[in-house]
């Protein structure tokens, strides 16, 4: 007689209501289940850098704000990159960074080093939770390791609400440790490069000369981060964050695979020295972003000013508008305006004959550019929390000459070409 | 034909609270931030859906669809696919608890009037209703209901509940992005939580208290309902006579909680639960532990 015979029966209730009510059942379990992120990218650089990307992403909500995120990244990169070395109006032939064999750049293009083939692994976990009433902890761990390079991370902060939720203010730690360790060891700073032209008695002797430009071994460097935060809800439609962040680095941050031309009066090389940077990094960071919701759009604005102690002062302007298309679609133009000063040490090429700087470096990431990135993302909601999407970009970098005189023949050349580039994403949220 | 209902909109410091009667209950749509238009929209809404299945589904107005399956006199009566539902879900009802939740049980009010009186109705009175009674014996299928003769349906024990998840979806529907609040007298569905705090509070009535004060709850977002009425009982030699009645035996349930509120997903769960809880009688508590879901029980 008495109903407690049948034990729990809110499953078998929760399912007739659902019917009852032409809702969809099981709801609230899929609410708990694992949110699975996935994403295949492909980036391409005309003729250099080709990178194909692979992204799982995963989160799970362990009830009461108790939220894992897990993500694994594996990319491949294949293709050519910029050397640091001008263009030259006749052949010109360089030693692999690794020192075995050579290459030939034709007249007139700019030198690319085309050895580049690696393949990345990125695991990142993150874990957050509230720790006291409207105060949530969050900490985590990164780790990304490819054939040369070793980067390890924890991360740790806190997030306070205020005032009914509407003023969020956090504060972050995070400290990186890098390692890197290139085939054929570091070059020695700004060190010429070897060329075997058959003037080396033997092959030892060769390897002989070219090992006194390497320092053996692996180096690394540390990076330290602070970071402090407030979001603010201005209305129910709007919503402002306000980021300030300041970043330590120290240790080796030379690229080993990069070098500068040493030319003379007419513009011609007459030798390669490899770059040398300084091995500490100060850098102060703003960033401000608002998100207005209309009633079927929502816009992302952000701005970030960032400055160095390398004298790189750089702003990035990002926006994006997301808009209903129908109820299940939407397309979200994006439009991306960066511009940065060149670092205090960056010479696209040294004169011969002058004093050889304490650093020096061509890397046009260096210098002085801008760069926009246009595109849009087309979503398709496909009900049960399942998204498919596309994203199409179109990305350019224009390197500019902050004030060097061009001697010579390198007035004729292209020291500062475009690089153009087109994104294509593919993703799936289940 | 029929007369629209008034309502009253009132601003609050952070939210819109619109106002009117149905249902014998005061009515309520509390609909998050400050835009005017629409809580007039959503209110007005609630209104019109809240109305239609008064019409549809009361059985004290007359020519309307339960009194013509009431008055069928056992011919079959054509049913659309909300009826259909709400009968499916009755039937569900009925399984779940073993025969004790009887939509069919309406007849026995023909004896019972829970006005805190002694008027006991007599064993004959009962065991003549008795044999009116049986969900069984109700044939449905999608087009048509056919009752036995005599046989008579009350959808008042899942109604107010199912006006509020109703009412609810068409809220949420109205305004995706906010939280609305429908408290149809103590039955509550909210869609989402707030925007800023979370949670809305609002006072439920605690039958051990002698005054009106109110318990007050927050409640973020799903369903609450709340079964038994204090002030409906009989009393007689001092025994005191609930008025959640046993279809099977024609009495009220014996040591039957005062009230009890349940916390569910949606609030035609709650108050299904809260009314089965009822029906346990001195097992209420352990019935409702077992469902595991966040309850309140009076006695």
């Amino acid at each position: 007689m008495q109903l407690t015979k049948k034990g729990n029966i809110s499953a078998a209730l929760a399912a007739a209501t659902c019917s009852l009510l032409g809702l969809q059942a099981h709801a609230e379990v899929a609410d708990n289940s694992w949110q699975i992120d996935t994403a295949l990218l492909y980036y391409g650089e005309s003729d250099r850098v080709q990178l194909a990307e692979a992204v799982i992403n995963a989160n799970k909500d362990f009830g009461d704000e108790h939220i894992f995120n897990g993500k694994l990244v594996i990319d491949t990169l294949t293709g050519a990159s910029a050397t640091g070395a001008v263009a030259q109006n006749n052949v010109q032939t360089f030693t692999r960074p690794s020192g075995n064999g050579q290459y030939d750049i034709v007249a007139g293009d700019t030198p690319l080093d085309d050895t580049f083939k690696d393949t990345r692994v990125q695991l990142d976990a993150q874990w957050t939770q509230p720790l006291w009433e409207n105060v949530r902890g969050s900490t985590g761990v990164h780790l990304s390791k490819e054939y040369d390079y070793l980067s390890l991370a924890v991360n740790g902060s806190l997030a306070k609400d205020f005032n009914q939720k509407n003023t969020t203010l956090s504060v972050g730690l995070s400290y990186a440790f890098d390692s890197i360790d290139p085939e054929g060891g570091r070059p020695v700073a700004l060190s010429k490069m070897v060329l075997n032209n058959d003037q080396f008695a033997s092959e030892e002797a060769y390897q002989q000369a070219f090992d006194a430009t390497r320092l053996p071994g692996s180096d690394d460097k540390t990076t330290a981060d602070v970071l402090i935060g407030l979001t603010q809800v201005i209305n129910r439609r709007l919503l402002m964050q306000f980021n300030y962040s300041f970043s330590s680095v120290d240790g080796y941050q030379t690229d080993p695979f990069k070098m500068l031309s040493n030319v003379d009066q007419q513009g011609i090389t007459q030798n390669l020295v490899y770059e040398s940077r300084p091995d500490t990094r100060t850098r102060h960071n703003i960033y401000w972003q608002s998100k207005y919701a209309m009633d079927n759009a929502i816009a992302d604005v952000s701005y970030r000013f960032s400055t160095d102690d390398w004298k790189i002062d750089s702003h990035t302007f990002d926006s994006r508008l997301r808009f209903k298309l129908s109820e299940n679609t939407y397309i979200q133009p994006h439009f991306r305006y960066y511009q940065q000063s060149a670092a205090e040490f960056y010479r696209p090429f040294l004169l011969d004959g002058d004093p050889l700087p304490q650093y020096a470096s061509a890397d046009y990431r260096l210098g002085e550019m801008t760069a926009y990135t246009l595109g849009f993302k087309y979503g398709i909601d496909m009900g049960n929390g399942e998204e498919l999407a596309f994203r199409l970009e179109y990305y350019q970098q224009d390197p500019k000459n902050n004030g060097f005189d061009q001697p010579g023949a390198l007035q004729q050349l292209d020291l500062f070409p475009s690089i153009k580039a087109v994104i294509a994403q593919v993703s799936y949220r289940f | 034909m029929t007369l629209k209902l008034a309502f009253t909109l009132e601003q609050r410091s952070d939210h819109f609270c619109g106002h009117f009667s149905a249902m014998a209950s005061p009515c309520e749509i509390l609909i998050d931030g400050m835009d005017r238009q629409l809580a007039h929209i959503i209110t007005q809404a609630a209104v019109n859906e809240c109305q239609r299945i008064e019409q549809k589904y009361s059985r004290y107005l007359p020519s309307n669809l339960m009194q013509r399956i009431n008055t069928s006199n056992g011919k079959p009566v054509a049913i659309d696919d909300e009826t259909f539902r709400l009968l499916s879900f009755a039937d569900s009802c009925y399984q779940l608890s073993d025969g004790l939740f009887d939509i069919s049980s309406g007849v026995l009010r023909q004896a019972w009037r829970f006005d805190g009186s002694d008027n006991i109705p007599s064993h004959e009175q009962i065991s003549k209703l008795l044999p009116l009674i049986g969900w069984p014996h109700i044939i449905f299928d999608q087009q048509h209901i056919t009752l036995p003769k005599g046989f008579e349906l009350d959808f008042g024990g899942i109604g107010k509940e199912y006006a509020v998840d109703c009412v609810a979806k068409i809220c949420h529907q109205l305004n995706p992005t906010q939280s609305v609040l429908v408290n149809f007298g103590g039955d509550i569905q909210v869609t989402q939580p707030r925007a800023k705090q979370g949670f809305w509070q609002i006072g439920i009535e605690d039958p051990n208290s002698q005054q009106d004060a109110n318990k007050v709850l927050r409640i973020a977002s799903g369903g609450l309902a709340t079964s038994g009425d204090a002030r409906r009982f009989l009393l007689k030699n001092n025994k005191r006579y609930g008025h959640i009645l046993n279809p099977k035996t024609g009495y009220p349930i014996e040591d039957a909680p005062r009230s009890v509120t349940v916390a569910a997903e949606h609030c035609i769960q709650s108050g299904l639960l809260a009314t089965l809880a009822l029906l346990q009688g001195a097992e209420a508590e352990a019935f409702l532990k077992q469902q595991e879901v966040k309850y309140w029980c009076y006695r």
